[in-house]
């Protein structure tokens, strides 16, 4: 991890530079993790550490590396997400259109 | 390893069906992951404004009320369940990690892709146990009322959220947005209880003409309507039912007092074996463990409330059931059960400073309990999710640091020395402040604020790494 950070700012005797480095630790306990993540925005300091302190990592990795599964983009979690809450919308549209008619 | 039979290895055949957000394969830029962050947020909040379908009413004892703040989850939306599925399976498995009830190998990639996805599978079951107990149970109506239609859409609807929130989480996870879901959830979630406990403008009659909900619209309201300025102003200020504007300040306070501890920390100085002259320094914080004792802790105190609730209302004669608790239905909140008396009575925070001076021994217990429940959550928890001592010190060691003036074996007494200590007060300091915004009354209660404060401190950390992170690259 202080190898990966040396990378970006060589040889500076940076106490600046070290709780960025170190930050991880200290925010991953806090993380409001009920999990333990480590890549938290796996940018930066974290991407390039990671080799390095693999086996230093917590015992609990969740959401870290990629798992086989049903592969899905960003974008396309966005957009399922969107045409849910249109559902749900056109159900509501729907159910008052169909109450209207069974009404009348 | 290998031999023998692994529960992990129940999870494998669900393992191909698992959604699962691809990790991003290039570094995302810092917009971009705001632009990420904006709109899951956006699509949380709609869900939660959302209501779903076909439900019949939602009057009547709420008895997940008092896990709504933490569990960032809205009555009667799409978003009723909120982050309670994730929770609870991340709790659930990290408990059975930690208790080496389930064998993890870190070491091995298989392993971790299983424990990844029992924890999803482990979510989504419990989102869609959630949905059909909450649909039987009647909180919608009765079944019969609803109809088997809608009764299945509604178990749809809610199932179909549970998903979308692990997926929307595990979008932020992987490094496409800030931060995690949940924490970003859980604050919007106070935060908006915040806001609109100040400027909400509806208007409720309580017997002394309309009074607006929130405080800053009604100090103006009754400043410029009544005509005894220094009555409406201590009106403003002291109204019991709805929220005033001591409540409003005690928040703010919090708010800074909080801020204002964040920055206490021990630094270490830490130097490099190899590189010579890097130096570089390990600081403990107070708030080692930042807001889990309170996530935890209000955790243990809602399952017992809920529980305490659910038994009284069955056998309220009992008196081992009186004894956990009795209840009361609230007279200002309609529906709303309070506790009365028994042990859910005395683990509850005093509702004012007045009732607090009526039954001190309620208020002490009260204290008592907050610390050193907070205290002992805050210790185990940095055993259980692999931040105490010993493998801080494994972890600086695998970096090649040493502690100067101090032999490499001494790294983990030295920690010791810190480490355990900060866990333990920072926890109980966390407790007090929690008490300490439960007796001022702050808006959203004491554990709302103190967790909205910690995951806000974190976000600002977050932005000024990945912003400092950015710079450097450019600069360099």
């Amino acid at each position: 991890m202080a190898r990966g950070s040396a990378h970006s700012q060589p040889s500076t005797s940076s106490a600046t530079s070290r709780p960025g480095v170190m930050a991880p630790r200290g925010s991953a306990a806090a993380t409001a993790g009920m999990r333990r993540r480590r890549v938290t925005g796996s940018s930066g300091t974290g991407s390039a550490s990671v080799g390095s302190s693999g086996a230093g990592s917590n015992m609990l990795r969740f959401y870290t590396d990629d798992a086989p599964g049903l592969k899905i983009s960003p974008t396309v979690v966005l957009v399922m997400s969107l045409c849910f809450i249109g559902f749900v919308t056109a159900l509501h549209v729907f159910g008052k259109l169909y109450r209207h008619k069974s009404a009348a | 390893m290998g031999g023998g039979f692994r529960v992990l290895h129940l999870v494998r055949p669900f393992l191909s069906f698992l959604p699962e957000v691809q990790s991003a394969d290039r570094k995302v830029p810092f917009r971009e992951k705001v632009i990420y962050t904006v709109i899951s947020l956006f699509i949380f909040l709609v869900c939660s404004q959302l209501p779903l379908y076909g439900i019949h009413s939602t009057t009547g004892a709420d008895p997940f009320y008092w896990m709504r703040v933490i569990l960032a989850s809205n009555r009667g939306t799409v978003m009723e369940l909120g982050i309670t599925p994730i929770v609870t399976s991340g709790l659930v498995m990290q408990l059975l990690a930690g208790s080496k009830i389930i064998e993890v190998d870190n070491n091995v990639r298989e392993d971790r892709a299983l424990l990844n996805g029992a924890q999803k599978l482990l979510g989504i079951l419990i989102a869609v146990g959630e949905a059909v107990a909450y649909v039987l149970s009647g909180m919608y109506g009765s079944v019969s009322q609803l109809g088997v239609g809608n009764a299945i859409l509604i178990i749809i609807q809610l199932c179909f959220a549970g998903i979308i929130v692990i997926c929307l989480d595990e979008l932020l996870q992987k490094g496409y947005g800030l931060g995690s879901g949940i924490s970003l959830f859980i604050a919007t979630n106070i935060c908006e209880n915040i806001i609109w406990k100040a400027f909400s403008p509806t208007t409720i009659n309580s017997g002394r003409g309309a009074e607006f909900e929130g405080a800053v619209i009604a100090l103006f309201h009754l400043l410029i309507t009544r005509t005894d300025k220094v009555r409406a102003l201590r009106e403003a200020f002291y109204r019991q039912n709805l929220p005033n504007v001591t409540n409003l300040l005690a928040t703010v306070l919090i708010f800074l007092i909080v801020i204002y501890f964040q920055g206490f920390r021990v630094v270490l100085p830490v130097r490099s074996k190899n590189a010579r002259g890097q130096q570089g320094s390990y600081p403990i914080k107070l708030f080692y463990t930042s807001n889990m004792p309170i996530i935890l802790q209000s955790a243990l105190v809602s399952n017992l409330y809920f529980i305490s609730q659910l038994l009284y209302r069955r056998y309220s004669g009992n008196f081992f059931v009186n004894l956990l608790g009795k209840w009361k239905e609230s007279e200002y909140s309609g529906g709303q059960f309070v506790p009365v008396g028994g042990l859910a009575y005395y683990i509850t925070a005093p509702s004012s400073l007045a009732d607090m001076a009526a039954n001190p021994f309620h208020a002490l217990f009260y204290l008592v309990f907050m610390l050193s429940a907070c205290a002992l959550f805050s210790k185990t928890w940095i055993e259980v999710s692999g931040s105490s001592a010993r493998d801080v010190a494994k972890q600086l060691k695998e970096q090649q640091m040493v502690m100067p003036g101090h032999r490499e074996a001494n790294l983990q007494k030295e920690l010791n020395r810190y480490i355990p200590t900060a866990a333990a007060f920072g926890g109980m300091c966390i407790g007090a402040l929690t008490v300490l915004a439960d007796f001022m009354g702050a808006i959203g209660s004491g554990t709302g604020i103190l967790l909205a404060v910690t995951i806000i401190y974190q976000y600002f950390e977050t932005f000024e790494k990945e912003r400092a992170s950015e710079l450097g690259f450019f600069g360099f």
